[in-house]
């Protein structure tokens, strides 16, 4: 673990579950790392694996992809293709030499305050732990 | 021509600016390049604040705002609606949420602070990415196909029915009614079933909205919600109708379960076996008997097993309707032969509802056995049939029964199939016709503009049947009105004709098949009604060609860029 | 009420009153407001979402209820052609359909919906506690109060029978407190005369208060629960945070659910309880996955395509079914004793760590007050009639007035929504 090291983290969140979970996170004043910045997303059926990859490559430390849980997505199967992507990108991340537990997929339903705190916040960690991107000093964006 | 945009932070009264250094934020904010006014308010989403804003827009000919104030999720539609009428496309907009995301969750004001700031200028730099996206509207046609003539269909038929709104009813038999018009009998009032077809249809004669068209059948339904082309074959005269309706209503019914199958009832082999609609066939009045419940052997049954569940085990579900029938049956027995003795083979009574414990309740009183069997065999006897069964506990007994009368499953009818392929509908695991969502969506289908009722899509009573057809015209009458046309979904995908590869892979993911194959330019293409906006397309396109408007890859891009700085 | 009128063409685009927000109410008034009518929906309470939204899951596909219900609850706060009326009670209708007048009572939330923007920083410094009744009284609420974290409209309500300043005391924390000066003490109750078309009783369900049938020693011995408690313990948003916890603090080990609690005395099935049991120890399996569960019921009650495979897969997850009637539930040291009598007259007695009962649906309180009202007949249960029963399940015997949902009778979710889309139906039908 690097000293000052203040992770950056990416959280693609989708629009009916995992947005409307974190927001209840805020109403129910949980703390929440400042690491993180949201992006909001209709749908975690809509993140492109390049939008991943160009997230690292930005020097991400982390991206987080939350959407419904499986069965409850507002679009019927949106979740299910973000789990397969999730299941590859994570397998494409090691050939490129790349930790791939800097990725997380997560469910998080629109009641799941909680949990969403208990996610990033266990994410945040992990991500501190393993210390910057190391993509982060070899691109040259 | 240039671009302006303002930024406005609301301080939320003391929610956002006791935790965020509002001054700070301002000052890293307004020197940002095309940021032509930064301004604060103590509450933004209040009229005072909405006029402020309104105001403000208009004075600096702005092109674009930005908001950061509370959640998307509780004011973007209030400020779209203020951009509005400032004379601002609404779709010029974006909110950074600083409060449930940001001041709400982070403790340390420097911290919070710079997270503002962050969001901020992700919406900043995305805000010049948006599109303006006008609203878009299409003609539509309200009237409406009913497939299938049968109580539900009929019912639908007559609620939808208007001068300004015709319907088709297509029934590929010669006769409406469907299977209620060969019950004698109706639970719970007792009624006839033939009564109530023959009062339907005299209504539905005298409608001059509704055009019954029996010895039909549907050939082809090409289109999408409130534009449908259909094909009409009439058997018998062999002549084509084609017209357009705006809706589809599938209503075909059921079948039963056969029995044959299952060689322990003795179906098709021992004489008086009878299945469900067999009897209900015996009891018609001017039917074979004459409406009377006789054996092979011309005389009436002095016993009579009724075997529930018939099929149960092989298709998975509970019939729902059966346990309530054959107390029907009880009684019809019993009205016609007083002294006949009536068994009841059954699993589990199956009775929700509020007034059919009573029902229950007073037939058992006419005396009527009730054995609840876990395995019960039919054999013969010479006379009659012995009907063996055991009981849950493993006791094993038998009774003797000169008539059985077999309660199968309830199945979706074959037809049913057909129309799935036809209009791409799914069929669940029982073949019946799913619907959209089991909660939320009972009549709606996946494909928008076609609905589901009556037990082609599950076993259900007469009673259910009529909800789902008033449902289903509910829905249509809601959505199609005459002379009004379909407002569309602003923010849907578009396939862009010149990156498109056509390999189609957008067409298997997209959940609503809102895309087709465009087979002369070999490209995919977007049905705008009937998408709903996921960006499940546009994430598994491999050229780039599919975009979700305001969820575009730039747009996301500019968010990504600015908070990874 | 006063039968027909001159010009009566059954109302055409009149307004529509919905009484009642659950999921019912709910999905009627969008299904309306969305054709071009203007709707009125009024709600007892201070919340929309009735009883569906109290629970995590919903069966048979274990949806998340919130999340499944939350976006229909934005569209109708954001849908114009929606007014909704919380606090609100019907009072008075008189007319007919086309052309009803109805009276209803709005009683003063003393929260501005305008000012208020749903922060939450007037419950801390309220001095007053109750029993929270949407939280089915397991854990506390101020006298100013929204009933769960996520209630839809965010606005709460100051609950005058508890709150100290109503009581005649000196008292302005929650004043004191909101910054949006949203707390308006000189809020006045007021008296609406609404003109509408047609109405939509849509007053949902309660449960049987299992207290009533002694022996199965509810209100009197820990750890017997009612399922609608059990349902917010699971909640993730509830008392428990969604923690299966016993009166010790301790998860339980062993959990017996008993159906048809009621059954008898109400003199119905009440067609969801077996389904609901289901539910429950498909969620008890989940988060405790040694726990052992063993149902004790009457008749299994699964009807239609969909609930069979549930139940089957519930049962290979290793609970325990017996056919049997309960006898007496009495405390045998930590743990609870379950005496039972199957069928074939033998007793047995089971211990465990929690019993759940699973009570009658009943219809929603002051339902006869309602039905006087409006003038339409209940059975004898209580429930709204239908006019034709077994053939017009949503039309009552007045003209312009439906009933859908569990106001009608007990049933499930997709009964509901068939219901409550068919009510919408006839009504936008009516004008011919």
């Amino acid at each position: 673990m690097e000293e000052g090291f203040t992770p950056k983290i990416v959280g693609f969140l989708c629009n009916w579950c995992s947005y409307a979970g974190a927001d209840l996170a805020g109403a129910a004043k949980l703390e929440i790392p400042s690491s993180l910045s949201v992006i909001r997303v209709m749908c975690s059926g809509r993140v492109d694996p390049v939008l991943v990859a160009t997230a690292l490559l930005h020097g991400a430390d982390g991206v987080l992809i939350a959407g419904c849980h499986p069965g409850d997505c507002h679009y019927r199967e949106g979740n299910y293709y973000a789990r397969r992507r999730f299941a590859l990108l994570k397998k494409t991340l090691e050939t490129l030499g790349l930790d791939s537990d800097r990725l997380m997929l997560a469910w998080v339903s629109a009641s799941e305050g909680q949990r969403f705190g208990e996610v990033t916040n266990e994410f945040a960690e992990q991500i501190k732990e393993m210390g910057p991107n190391p993509m982060k000093k070899k691109s040259a964006l | 021509m240039a671009k302006k945009i303002g930024v406005y932070v609301c301080e939320c009264g003391a929610n956002i600016a006791e935790k965020v250094d509002i001054d700070k934020v301002i000052a890293a904010v307004s020197p940002l390049k095309d940021v032509e006014v930064t301004e604060r308010h103590k509450l933004l989403c209040s009229e005072g604040g909405k006029e402020f804003l309104k105001q403000s827009i208009e004075e600096h000919g702005l092109t674009h705002v930005v908001v950061a104030a509370c959640s998307p999720k509780q004011h973007e539609l209030t400020f779209m609606n203020v951009c509005g009428q400032a004379g601002l496309n609404p779709q010029l907009f974006q909110l950074a949420n600083i409060r449930e995301q940001c001041a709400w969750v982070t403790p340390d004001g420097e911290e919070a602070t710079d997270k503002a700031i962050r969001q901020i200028r992700a919406a900043i730099s995305r805000v010049l990415y948006h599109a303006p996206l006008e609203k878009k509207e299409v003609e539509v046609s309200p009237d409406v196909l009913v497939i299938g003539g049968g109580i539900a269909g009929i019912k639908a038929s007559q609620l939808l029915a208007a001068p300004d709104r015709k319907v088709y009813l297509v029934e590929k038999t010669s006769s409406l009614g469907g299977k209620v018009k060969n019950f004698s009998k109706l639970f719970t009032n007792m009624e006839s079933g033939l009564d109530l077809i023959a009062q339907e249809l005299q209504s539905l004669v005298e409608n001059e909205n509704i055009e019954v068209l029996t010895d039909s059948e549907v050939e082809q339904i090409l289109g999408f919600l409130g534009n449908f082309e259909v094909k009409v074959v009439k058997k018998v005269e062999d002549k084509e109708l084609n017209f357009n309706v705006g809706a589809v209503i599938l209503a075909t019914g059921f079948e039963l379960f056969d029995p044959k199958g299952l060689p322990q009832y003795g179906y098709g082999k021992l004489d008086n076996i009878y299945t469900s609609l067999e009897f209900e066939e015996m009891n018609i009045p001017d039917g074979p008997t004459g409406g009377k419940i006789l054996l092979k052997n011309g005389k009436p049954p002095e016993s009579v097993a009724i075997i529930h569940c018939v099929g149960r085990k092989e298709k998975d579900y509970c019939s729902k309707v059966c346990c309530l029938y054959s107390l029907k049956f009880d009684r019809m027995l019993k009205s016609q032969l007083p002294a006949v003795k009536v068994s009841h083979l059954y699993s589990d009574l199956c009775i929700p509802g509020k007034s059919f414990q009573k029902f229950y309740e007073d037939t058992r009183k006419m005396e009527i056995e009730f054995v609840r069997s876990s395995r019960t065999e039919v054999t013969g006897n010479g006379k009659g049939t012995t009907i063996k069964y055991e009981t849950e506990t493993g006791s094993k007994g038998d009774l003797a029964a000169d008539m059985v009368i077999l309660i199968p499953a309830m199945e979706s009818s074959s037809d049913a199939q057909k129309f799935a392929e036809m209009l791409n509908i799914p069929q669940d695991e029982r073949g019946f016709l799913a619907e959209e969502h089991q909660l939320l969506g009972p009549v709606a289908s996946a494909v928008e503009g076609v609905f589901v009722i009556g037990c082609a899509q599950g076993p259900q009573s007469i009673s259910e049947s009529i909800v789902q057809a008033e449902a289903a015209a509910g829905k249509i009458l809601s959505a199609l009105v005459p002379g009004r046309k379909l407002e569309l979904e602003v923010r849907t995908s578009e396939i862009s004709e010149n990156f498109c590869l056509g390999c189609k892979i957008c067409i298997d993911v997209c959940p609503y098949g809102a895309i087709t194959f465009d087979e002369m330019r070999r490209i995919s293409v977007v049905n705008e009604v009937l998408c709903h906006g996921c960006g499940s397309c546009a994430a598994a396109c491999p050229s780039g060609a599919a975009k979700l408007r305001h969820s575009t890859f730039p747009q996301i891009y500019q968010e990504l860029k600015e908070v990874l700085r | 009420m006063n039968g027909g009128g001159e010009m009566n063409d059954k109302g055409q685009n009149t307004p529509v009153l919905v009484i009642g927000a659950g999921i019912a109410g709910i999905e009627a008034s969008l299904l309306l407001a969305n054709s071009g009518r203007k709707v009125y929906l009024v709600e007892k309470t201070s919340y929309t979402g009735g009883n569906v939204i109290k629970f995590e899951e919903v069966f048979p596909n274990m949806d998340c209820a919130t999340c499944m219900i939350a976006p229909k609850q934005q569209e109708l706060l954001a849908n114009e052609n929606i007014e909704l009326l919380t606090l609100s009670e019907v009072e008075a209708v008189q007319g007919s359909v086309g052309d009803f007048s109805v009276k209803v009572r709005k009683k003063a939330s003393y929260v501005d919906s305008e000012n208020c923007i749903g922060c939450d920083a007037c419950f801390d410094p309220c001095p007053v506690e109750v029993d929270n009744e949407f939280e089915e009284r397991l854990s506390k609420r101020k006298a100013i109060y929204i009933p769960c974290a996520g209630a839809l409209p965010n606005v709460p309500a100051i609950d005058t029978e508890n709150c100290l300043r109503f009581k005649g005391q000196e008292c302005q924390a929650c004043q004191e407190a909101c910054i949006f000066e949203a707390i308006d003490y000189t809020q006045q109750d007021e008296e609406l005369e609404l003109k509408v078309g047609a109405i939509i009783v849509a007053t949902g369900f309660k449960s049987f208060d299992p207290s009533k049938i002694t022996r199965y020693g509810y209100k009197k011995l820990d750890n017997v629960y009612s399922a609608m408690e059990v349902e917010r313990i699971c909640a993730s948003n509830g008392p428990t945070q969604g923690q299966i916890l016993t009166k010790s603090g301790e998860p339980p080990k062993s959990v017996a659910i008993i159906h048809c609690v009621g059954r008898e005395e109400k003199g119905y099935c009440s067609s969801v309880c077996c389904m609901a049991s289901l539910k429950l120890s498909h969620f008890f399996k989940h988060k405790l996955p040694e726990v052992k569960i063993t149902q004790f019921y009457s008749e299994l009650c699964i009807p239609g395509k969909a609930y069979q495979k549930f139940y089957e897969e519930v049962r290979e997850s290793g609970v325990d079914f017996i056919r049997a009637t309960v006898t007496e539930v009495s405390q045998s040291g930590k743990e609870l004793a379950i005496k039972y009598k199957t069928e074939d007259g033998k007793e047995n007695t089971l211990n465990a760590d929690m019993v759940i009962l699973n009570p009658a649906l009943e219809p929603g309180a002051d339902s006869s007050k309602l039905a006087e009202t409006l003038g339409i007949p209940q059975s004898e249960d209580g429930f709204f009639s239908e006019k034709a029963p077994d053939l017009t399940p949503v039309a009552t015997a007045q003209e312009g007035i439906f009933i859908a949902g569990c106001a009608q009778g007990p049933k499930d979710v997709a009964e509901t929504v068939a219901e409550a889309e068919a009510a919408a139906g006839r009504i936008l039908a009516l004008s011919r």
